[in-house]
């Protein structure tokens, strides 16, 4: 009788330590808090490649006129070494830099004319569409293996583009003139299938308005 | 000289049974052939026909038997391939899933088989079921069609988007992406948007219903060619179609000549055979010993506009002159 007493308190006793082992209570909010920051934010991620890798490795960046001249001559050797892409297929990007002088102030870019004492070239500055993986892509310092989901590289695209449209060209846009002459750093895509050096069009990382 | 005889035919027995051997050893290899499993969502859209053909015929041009499986867009038929394919000893999956959810269970299926997967186009939802996952840049491809949809309606104008199946990622890849853009500009607005399934014939009676109750609409963006030529057909019998701009997506033989005869304004142009062959080369350097391959591989999708449209043909790249 005695021992089975005994037995009754062990079991109950394990049984209480395994309940109060298999049950914890936790604040909804704190998990709530946990799970928000395991989410991917677009926006703090392309904040932070743009002050710790776009910006420095914009002294990286190819003169446009140079690199227009090597494609003329060996089109894949300079698409390998100086293009990036995160996906495979011919839409390819280069980080380019130039100064030139603006010849056109349009409603959704402004034209600039590169010259040097062998070349001339125009091309265009986006500023109105601001759009796509160009700088994202460009630097070649981003890993598509960084990312678990599709849409969180989209979204640092977004995100990327938006600090161009919000904090880039409104500055520039309120004093740029026609005749001004300008310096810019920016990212442009090319269609290495299908070169076409006539239609070049910079999304601006920096651009400024020179004496 | 008994014994010398002797010698000479236990020599000449073990060179013949090396022969013999040799020859089985041969024969066991080309019976131990690889085989690839096609598996494809439906063989009722070109555009799938060639992605399943195009991977069936890359296998095979690397060595391995291939065979291609319909899943009718269903997906326990899906399933059923599944099954058949592990239970018949295929080594390898090409997958195009029929259901971004509802599909993970069959790859985690063969995987638990020891069967690599590799998806192509659409993507399943999960991280780490497939080996990899080749897809279209379907958001890409569509911040380029929604760039040139607001210079086409100069920021202006009302429009309506017909959806793809509900379920699948792609639909909503390529609306995102289009949004992305379109939804900058207040000017323009978007009055109804509605699924087609990505069928021509439900797309042509979704845009009747459309134009019944929005007749001053100037654009419809439609997430397939498919959609986009029923959508046209109907602006066709209703007497609009100079007034309304159609937008599609996918690079459709069809399609690619209604941008050239200036009937549709633009598409995205997939690149179908180049997910097939790079989802063969995959298998292929899977077999070789690979394992380290990039879960989420996208291929970039390029706008096709009535300017640009002789640089290409159905389903990809017009040759170079």
């Amino acid at each position: 009788m005695k021992s089975k007493t005994i037995k009754y308190i062990i079991a109950i006793a394990v049984i209480v330590v395994i309940a109060y082992n298999s049950v914890y209570f936790k604040k909804l909010d704190e998990v709530k808090a946990v799970e928000t920051a395991k989410e991917f934010n677009a926006a703090t991620y392309a904040q932070n490649f743009w002050n710790n890798k776009l910006l420095p490795s914009l002294n990286k960046a190819i003169e446009l006129t140079q690199l227009t001249a090597m494609l003329s001559v060996d089109t894949a050797k300079i698409f390998e070494t100086y293009s990036h892409a995160l996906g495979i297929g011919n839409l390819r990007y280069f980080l380019v830099k130039g100064k030139g002088q603006i010849t056109a102030v349009n409603e959704d870019d402004i034209s600039v004319l590169l010259q040097t004492d062998i070349t001339k070239q125009t091309i265009t500055i986006a500023t109105e569409y601001v759009f796509g993986n160009a700088v994202r892509d460009a630097t070649g310092l981003i890993d598509i293996n960084e990312f678990s989901n599709t849409m969180d590289f989209n979204n640092v695209s977004a995100e990327l583009n938006k600090i161009i449209r919000e904090k880039v060209l409104p500055s520039f846009k309120s004093v740029v003139k026609n005749g001004n002459a300008i310096e810019f750093v920016g990212a442009i895509e090319l269609n290495k299938e299908h070169l076409n050096l006539s239609k070049i069009e910079v999304v601006p990382v920096e651009i400024k308005v020179v004496q | 000289m008994l014994r010398l005889f002797a010698i000479k035919n236990i020599f000449t027995i073990t060179l013949f049974s090396l022969v013999l051997f040799a020859g089985c050893k041969t024969d066991t290899t080309q019976d131990q052939k690889k085989k690839v499993a096609v598996i494809v969502s439906t063989l009722n859209n070109p555009w799938f026909v060639v992605l399943a053909q195009t991977a069936a015929a890359k296998a095979e041009a690397l060595g391995y038997e291939a065979k291609i499986f319909d899943s009718q867009n269903n997906t326990s038929l899906e399933a059923d391939n599944f099954d058949n394919a592990i239970a018949s000893g295929y080594n390898a999956i090409l997958f195009n899933p029929t259901d971004a959810d509802g599909s993970v269970v069959n790859v985690l299926k063969a995987k638990a088989a020891g069967v690599p997967v590799f998806c192509m186009d659409r993507e399943v939802n999960s991280t780490d079921a497939a080996t990899s996952q080749i897809l279209s840049d379907n958001y890409s491809g569509c911040v380029a069609i929604g760039k040139y949809f607001v210079e086409q309606m100069h920021k202006q104008g009302k429009y309506v988007e017909i959806l793809g199946l509900v379920g699948d990622n792609n639909t909503w890849n390529r609306s995102k992406g289009f949004h992305s853009v379109v939804d900058v500009y207040p000017g323009l607005k978007m009055v109804a948007q509605q699924s087609a399934d990505f069928d021509r014939n439900k797309a042509m009676e979704t845009m009747e219903t459309m134009l019944q109750a929005h007749p001053e609409i100037n654009a419809v963006f439609c997430g397939n060619d498919a959609m986009a030529s029923g959508a046209y057909q109907a602006l066709v019998a209703a007497g609009k179609a100079n007034d309304i701009k159609v937008f599609g997506f996918d690079g459709a033989e069809d399609v690619v000549n209604s941008i050239k005869d200036k009937k549709i304004v633009a598409t995205g142009m997939q690149f179908p055979k180049v997910i097939a062959q790079t989802a063969a080369n995959d298998a292929d350097e899977y077999f070789k010993g690979k394992r380290d391959f990039p879960k989420k591989m996208p291929v970039a999708v390029e706008l096709v506009t009535q300017e640009n449209v002789n640089e290409y043909m159905g389903y990809g790249k017009a040759p170079n002159p």
